[in-house]
């Protein structure tokens, strides 16, 4: 079996990825949302909106957001499911789920559980919830193949699974200006804002080393969905996965 | 963004209404508008309609095929026994399932002209030329909506801007 990993564009042991990514979270997380708005523009809350109403989720649905960082969908899932309905916002990352406790009291939400845990090991009951989220989260874990199958196992049947991820620009002249973009501008921004180039340049590179939009689409009918389709967001630059456990 | 439209309204008019639609769990329809060359495939799990592409292939319980007008009479409630006497419509497998999904759709009050208008025009540039046309001299009322689908048109271009007035026009210079 192959030893050794991507983290962004280096080749690291399987073992170290996780740590590494832990670093990258743990130095970014005081700033993440500060920064989200500043690399994209403010688009990703758009990507985040197209998210919630492709869900089809409804009152009394049980919803839980993986990766789920500082919390922005959980608050969103957490309005659409009503009282009678539950979310679970988690992330493997202690310091971003203490960002994102705080930014749901901000909203004045208390009533979202967080759980801390790998993607690749879900400690949660087979066949618990109506729709799994994970937005800019696959493209960090290890072993993608493995939380795939775990995101199918939590689902119910009928369930909807989500990944928004960055993706494959299908327009070659948009692919230009976006890797001027991400290489040149969004490590200068990560030094400006955060004082962590590193941290941004990570992301940046994370992102091309990501599984296009078919070879994603492939990986989640192999992990047992019945159905898989996405939808192309800024041209290809984040795209909208949807799988569904039949 | 039509399929989701359409499986958006059904979901909500199921939920709203709190109806029953069990008997349809498991299945999986086509439905092709063959004049507009619009094919929907409808799958309903756990009480929960998906509108699919279907690109997996999955056999389907039974193939509907009929033209633009019964698809829009189908929406505004024709009975089904009428569009198959009418001839307008070719149905393969399932009849009763078929059945249930027209019932389901002659339910749903979706706006489907509306919907149909925007997968086969460009709502979009149409508006925003409109209003580009109506600006001059307009009261503050309609600089409103001007602002507004200016803000849509933003949003277009922002999260699809294959589908953007502003996009298209670039590429056809
Ligand atoms: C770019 S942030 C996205 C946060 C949030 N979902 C959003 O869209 O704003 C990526 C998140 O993935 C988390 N993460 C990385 N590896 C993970 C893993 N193996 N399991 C669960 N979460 C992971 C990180 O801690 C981080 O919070």
């Amino acid at each position: 079996m192959d030893k050794t990993t991507h983290f962004g564009f280096k080749q690291v042991d399987v073992e170290k990825k996780q740590g590494l990514v832990k670093g990258v979270f743990d130095s970014v997380a005081g700033k993440y949302d500060l920064m989200n708005d500043v690399m994209s523009m403010g688009t990703h809350r758009l990507w985040k909106n197209y998210t919630i109403s492709s869900s089809n989720v409804s009152e009394g649905d049980h919803v839980l957001d993986i990766a789920g960082g500082t919390g922005d969908l959980a608050i969103k899932f957490r309005k659409k499911v009503g009282e009678s309905g539950k979310v679970i916002l988690s992330d493997i990352n202690g310091s971003m789920l203490n960002e994102g406790r705080k930014n749901l009291l901000n909203h004045g939400i208390i009533d979202v559980d967080f759980v801390q845990a790998n993607a690749e090991s879900l400690p949660f009951e087979d066949n618990t919830f109506d729709c799994v989220s994970i937005a800019f989260g696959l493209r960090n874990v290890t072993n993608k193949d493995v939380a795939l199958q775990q995101m199918y196992r939590v689902l119910k049947k009928g369930g909807t699974l989500l990944i928004l991820e960055f993706s494959k620009v299908e327009n070659e002249m948009l692919k230009k200006i976006y890797d001027l973009y991400s290489f040149n501008v969004i490590p200068k921004f990560g030094e400006f804002f955060a004082n962590d180039e590193d941290s941004y340049q990570y992301l940046a590179e994370s992102i091309r080393k990501h599984p296009d939009q078919e070879t994603l689409k492939s990986m989640a009918l192999d992990a047992g969905f019945g159905f898989c389709e996405y939808h192309n967001l800024t041209g290809g630059i984040v795209a909208l996965h949807k799988a569904i456990k039949t | 963004m039509f399929r989701l439209a359409i499986e958006k309204a059904l979901n909500h008019m199921v939920n709203v209404n709190d109806i029953n639609i069990t008997r349809l769990d498991n299945s999986l329809v086509s439905v092709y508008v063959d004049d507009i060359d619009l094919r929907l495939f409808f799958l309903c799990l756990n009480s929960r309609i998906f509108v699919i592409e279907n690109s997996e292939q999955k056999n389907t319980n039974v193939d509907i095929t009929l033209n633009k007008k019964a698809f829009l009479a189908l929406f505004k409630g024709i009975s089904f026994e009428d569009l198959i006497e009418s001839e307008d419509i070719e149905i393969n497998g399932s009849i009763k399932t078929a059945q249930q999904l027209a019932d389901l759709l002659a339910l749903s009050s979706i706006d489907i002209e509306e919907l149909i208008s925007q997968y086969t025009g460009d709502i979009i540039a149409h508006q925003l030329g409109q209003t580009l046309d109506r600006i001059k001299g307009s009261s503050s009322q309609e600089k409103d909506s001007f602002v507004e689908n200016l803000k849509n048109e933003f949003t277009t271009l922002l999260i699809a801007p294959s589908r953007s007035k502003f996009f298209k026009k670039a590429r056809s210079r």
